[in-house]
């Protein structure tokens, strides 16, 4: 009896000594994995690059519109957008996405810069607040507020407060933003990390009758890429404002 | 006493000891440890930062005059003058200046080409930054400056050299290289377009300047040591610092909108009408 019972105490404790190696394996294995997390984010979870869209990199198709967007709403959008490129306004979204030059990402340890080779500025999300600017503090703007987090190797950004009229408003596939949109993206790479696709949906009461989804998947340039200094815009330029909004072009007839 | 566990009986005082050894990862974890430490500065360059008025000067003109002149080479001072604008900022074109009051309801115009400075989105402003905010983001192989009021300055950590002399264009923000020491960050810029620099100085394509961008120990403020070098302007380096204040986590750059096609954008104060 006495022998079994100090048997059962040898047991117990062997037990209790290989259960306890195990739990502290294991949060050892998931402290390492935090610290790993916080030296240095893995690969698959770093967007930082010099991306550029080709001309295969766009799957838009056509926005499901409200009847209240009528022909005569989307002139006057791209009467709007058309000004905004004459006065070499800021451009904002979605348009900085799709800029016709490369754009620099860099992830920070606080947020995500999108930087344009134009004058349209750089656009933010912000990784290190999980809530919106509360509407009676932050002014609208050409790009809204953006807040981003990580689900697994996606990162999703949600954006709204946006400007109903500044920059150019035109949303790839119809539509236009407006000051009731709500932005999602979700940013994830693909094959290796040489693609970077982007999945936009956007959702507003007064322009959309389904949620508008479309991607864009951007090609990963050479690491030692130059960004070329943003292309001059001068509103002042005669020669520009006559070519933007003088007569339409004709055959046969040259620039001056 | 006693109790089962797994179907055995077993002795409480065992029981302590099994609990005990079961708890102590959770001690053990950083993690947890670090939970219950007080949080350390930030000495990160990372955030947004807007310039501090050190000195108490109240205005641009006095906080410029806190920068110690630069000590041209005699060939420099001969030609100087080519450098329009203050603190190395290319001029704007200011408006005709009246020689009477305006009646009231006529509007001042201060600014011919608004939203036109060719500083605005290339990193002129950035060299020596104003009272905009500006918005650093670190990452291994860049780090991006940009400002409210326009600029972006890319700082390249990837080891990639400056390009040859003459092979690139100048810009305003020059090309830039970076390089950690302990936690400041150490910047070499070549290639800037001519013009003016703070304190009486000039650059030219040929002008260095390093940069020191530290973030003191309590991580609240951040001074960059701005030094220029070149023995055709200067008899020796030209070295002042500007000093900028963290802004709260959670803040955000604020959109700096300037439309050239509205008249507003060039005028200054409207008179009002004045009472008999």
């Amino acid at each position: 009896m006495r022998g079994l019972k100090a048997g059962h105490m040898r047991s117990y404790r062997v037990a209790a000594i290989v259960l306890g190696a195990g739990i502290a394996a294991l949060f050892s294995y998931v402290a390492s994995a935090q610290t790993r997390e916080t030296a240095g984010t893995p690969a698959s979870r770093d967007l930082s690059g010099f991306w550029e869209l080709s001309f295969d990199s766009r799957r838009v198709p056509d926005a499901n519109l409200l009847s209240a967007v009528t022909r005569a709403v989307r002139a006057e959008r791209a009467k709007r957008d058309a000004y905004a490129i004459r006065w070499c306004n800021l451009l904002g979204m979605p348009f900085v996405m799709d800029s016709g030059r490369p754009l620099d990402i860099r992830q920070g340890r606080t947020a995500v810069i999108i930087v344009p080779e134009n004058a349209s500025g750089p656009r933010y999300l912000y990784l290190d607040r999980s809530t919106h600017i509360g509407e009676e503090i932050f002014d609208p703007t050409a790009y809204g507020d953006s807040i981003a987090h990580w689900e697994g190797d996606t990162l999703v950004a949600d954006t709204i407060g946006f400007h109903p009229d500044r920059g150019i408003t035109t949303i790839p596939g119809g539509g236009h933003r407006s000051a009731t949109s709500h932005l999602v993206e979700r940013y994830r790479l693909l094959q290796g990390g040489q693609v970077l696709s982007v999945v936009f949906t956007w959702t507003d009461p007064k322009v959309f009758r389904t949620p508008h989804t479309y991607e864009f998947r951007y090609y990963r340039l050479p690491a030692d890429y130059e960004p070329r200094t943003w292309l001059p815009c001068d509103p002042f330029d005669d020669g520009r404002g006559q070519f933007l909004e003088g007569p339409a072009p004709r055959a046969g007839a040259g620039g001056k | 006493m006693s109790l089962t566990c797994w179907g055995v009986d077993m002795a409480v005082p065992r029981l302590r000891v099994t609990m005990l050894l079961l708890l102590l990862p959770t001690v053990l974890v950083p993690g947890t440890v670090h939970a219950q430490a007080p949080s350390a500065p930030d000495r990160h360059i990372e955030g947004h930062w807007v310039r501090k008025d050190v000195g108490g000067a109240g205005n641009f003109g006095g906080l410029a005059n806190q920068i110690p002149p630069a000590q041209l080479t005699p060939e420099a001072a001969a030609g100087r003058g080519g450098g329009p604008g203050r603190a190395g900022g290319p001029g704007r074109g200011g408006g005709q200046q009246p020689s009477t009051p305006n009646a009231a309801g006529v509007p001042y115009i201060v600014v011919e080409r608004p939203c036109a400075n060719p500083g605005r989105g290339n990193g002129a402003l950035l060299i020596n930054p104003d009272s905009g905010g500006i918005h650093i983001i670190e990452h291994k192989d860049e780090v991006i400056l940009a400002g409210e009021r326009g600029g972006v300055r890319h700082i390249y950590l990837d080891a990639r050299p400056h390009p040859a002399p003459g092979s690139r264009v100048p810009v305003n923000a020059g090309h830039s290289l970076g390089r950690y020491e302990g936690d400041a960050l150490i910047v070499d810029t070549i290639g800037l377009t001519p013009g003016g620099v703070a304190g009486g100085g000039l650059r030219t394509a040929e002008t260095r300047l390093r940069e020191r961008l530290e973030v003191s120990p309590d991580g609240k403020t951040m001074t960059i040591t701005y030094t220029w070098e070149d023995p055709k302007i200067y008899q020796k380096p030209h070295t002042y610092s500007y000093v900028f204040d963290r802004l709260p986590s959670g803040s955000y750059a604020f959109e700096d909108w300037c439309d050239a096609g509205d008249p507003i954008e060039k005028q200054s104060i409207v008179p009002p009408p004045q009472k008999p």
